[in-house]
């Protein structure tokens, strides 16, 4: 059984069904991201889980043990919030300390503790300071040291990055990775920013309207979207009509063109389907290992820095390709004529 | 053109609140006769029955605080976190002391608690000292429960008390050691103003005949000259000590000022 197991979790409020039959088992010392769009549940799973809010049906279960009719504060539970949620009126080391107190641990051990947290979160010289002299990342750093200084069964983030800005964001994201993987501390974390989600997580769960719609790790997420939404959620794609030609041996016509993909596919001959492709997985001109070659336009070209956008029409469909810059080529124009190459395995057949 | 006429107005104002003060004060002065002194306030400071209303009002004022802190801060608490829709009921039922005259309350308390009643709390001078504490408590409760639920509004009270949850606090915990730490300030000029109206009560503690210190104050007012301005003045200090407290507390407050 895993450390972490979640069966058939329904959550109404009122007629609003919120979350649907969502089941995950996530195993000791994982980190599971919840991905998905705001609305989508993702939260109320997760408040769910640290007993916030009560499940109308279904099963969560830590350790083996079931916490459904557990209070929060029997669950031994350590969550970080988005608002940072630090006790306004105690110092940092008494925010660290707050959960030791209530569990009533010795004073000797306690100050050991917040030293060793302030230390882990490399923070040893605030300890005096009132929350209101930090900064956010700062403050966010506090939390986790506070969540985590309980010695938790389970860490819990409610998109504890959200209200950063961009750089510290990127550098909390590697520095909780770190710590997570040190203390080897089992981790739901919740956002709707599939960047960090991809780069931070063992595993992600793409969630859309209450449903856990894909789980996989970040590479069979982006690689392998198995429905329409997460293809369109996790990453950027460029999508074609396609008509199914042999369903058995994976054959489409795309355009003039019939292209042999290398999966079966589910739908009867002369059926629509949906292919998809990442940008990164077209390229201009003929390219070795690449079997397709399309023509297109240049319609539409975004210089990005490291990156180049490029969007270009194929047969009227809109195909984005991504190159890396290069000082001694430049973007190319709009409107030139180009060939397209790309490989037909790197092709995503969208389901539902 | 509009500058000369609002100082006009203030200093009219002014005059208007100030010189009743100052004649009351010079007043208080001149027990003896062609020269200022403080004759009436040394009698008023020495009288037996001042100092034991005085002592009386003020440790029914302490226990009302401890009394409004208790009920008015969890309720505060409870209606914001869990009941939000009753906060317009609520509110209106702690308005309902300023339209309620103190003499009705009273008379529906004696009504209520003689000793021919149910609950025969007029009984004992305890039962009674109780009872006036409850009406007190009713008096202050616009400005108690005004002053918290102001402060809880400057506070995120849900995500505090789920962090405080999730670290294992209990809900006795949780208000004793967060919220009314961080509300302090405003519990405390709640405070300050129940204070300031226990001390200058006379309807409740007349009626139920408990030796306060406003019925003293209207029973030396009808006996005596100078005394009672004497009192006056001691019973103004009182008030604007406490507002003068209210204020110092709210600017000592070391990690409210990331509130501003």
């Amino acid at each position: 059984m895993a450390f972490l197991e979640i069966s058939h979790l329904d959550k109404s409020f009122g007629a609003n069904r919120v979350v649907k039959d969502f089941n995950l088992s996530v195993e000791q010392g994982e980190f599971v991201s919840l991905l998905g769009p705001s609305g989508c549940g993702k939260t109320t799973v997760l408040r769910m889980v640290a007993g916030f809010e009560t499940p109308s049906s279904g099963n969560i279960a830590i350790d083996g043990r079931d916490v459904v009719n557990l209070r929060p504060n029997q669950r031994n539970i350590g969550m970080v919030f988005q608002a940072y949620a630090l006790f306004p009126n105690l110092t940092v080391a008494q925010n660290v300390a707050f959960g030791l107190k209530v569990a009533g641990r010795a004073k000797a051990e306690t100050a050991a503790r917040v030293t060793e947290m302030l230390a882990l979160i490399g923070l040893p010289d605030l300890a005096d300071r009132y929350p209101f002299q930090l900064s956010g990342g700062q403050q966010q750093r506090v939390a986790l040291a506070r969540a985590l200084a309980v010695q938790p069964h389970l860490l819990l983030l409610d998109e504890p990055l959200s209200a950063l800005d961009a750089k510290i964001r990127a550098s909390l994201r590697t520095e909780i990775r770190e710590i997570q993987q040190r203390l080897g501390i089992t981790t739901v974390f919740v956002t709707h920013d599939q960047e960090e989600a991809l780069s931070m997580s063992d595993r992600i769960v793409v969630m859309n309207g209450g449903m856990a719609d894909q789980i996989g790790t970040p590479f069979e997420i982006y690689n392998r979207p198995r429905t329409r939404f997460v293809a369109g959620f996790v990453g950027t794609l460029s999508r074609f009509e396609a008509v199914v030609k042999d369903p058995a041996k994976g054959a489409v016509s795309l355009g003039k063109q019939t292209i042999t993909l290398d999966q079966q596919i589910d739908a009867a001959a002369g059926a629509r389907v949906t292919l998809a492709l990442r940008p990164e997985a077209a390229h201009l001109g003929r390219f070795n290992g690449c079997d397709v070659i399309l023509p297109g336009k240049i319609a539409e070209v975004h210089f990005m820095g490291s990156v180049i956008r490029i969007k270009a029409d194929v047969d009227g469909q809109l195909m984005s390709l991504d190159t890396f810059n290069r000082a001694e080529t430049p973007p190319p124009r709009i409107g030139t004529e180009v060939e397209i190459s790309l490989a037909a395995r790197d092709f995503i057949v969208l389901s539902a | 053109m509009i500058r000369i006429w609002s100082w006009g107005a203030l200093i009219i104002g002014m005059i208007y609140f100030i010189l009743p003060l100052v004649g009351m004060t010079e007043f208080s002065l001149s027990m003896r006769r062609g020269e200022y002194s403080f004759d009436a306030y040394a009698v008023v400071l020495s009288d037996s029955q001042f100092q034991a209303t005085f002592s009386y009002s003020v440790i029914m004022a302490l226990f009302t605080i401890v009394f409004g802190v208790l009920l008015v801060v969890p309720t505060a608490y409870w209606v914001r976190l869990r009941m939000p829709e009753l906060r317009p009921y609520v509110e209106f039922i702690t308005l309902l002391p300023l339209v309620i005259p103190a003499i009705v309350v009273v008379f529906g308390y004696i009504r209520l608690y003689n000793t021919s009643s149910w609950l025969p709390m007029t009984g004992t001078a305890l039962g009674t000292n109780i009872l006036l504490m409850f009406g007190y408590a009713t008096l202050s409760l616009p400005y108690m429960y005004r002053a918290v639920d102001t402060g809880l509004r400057a506070v995120d009270v849900g995500t505090l008390t789920e962090a405080a949850q999730s670290l294992g606090a209990s809900w006795v915990t949780i208000l004793a050691r967060i919220i009314l730490p961080n509300v302090l300030a405003a519990v405390l000029s709640g405070a300050f103003l129940t204070f300031a109206i226990v001390m200058g009560e006379f309807t409740m503690a007349a009626l139920l005949d408990r030796p306060a210190f406003g019925p003293y104050m209207q029973l030396l007012g009808a006996n005596r000259a100078y005394e009672p301005s004497a009192l006056a003045v001691i019973a103004f200090a009182i008030t604007w000590a406490c507002m003068g407290l209210i204020q110092l507390v709210t600017r000592f407050t070391k990690h409210t000022r990331a509130q501003t």
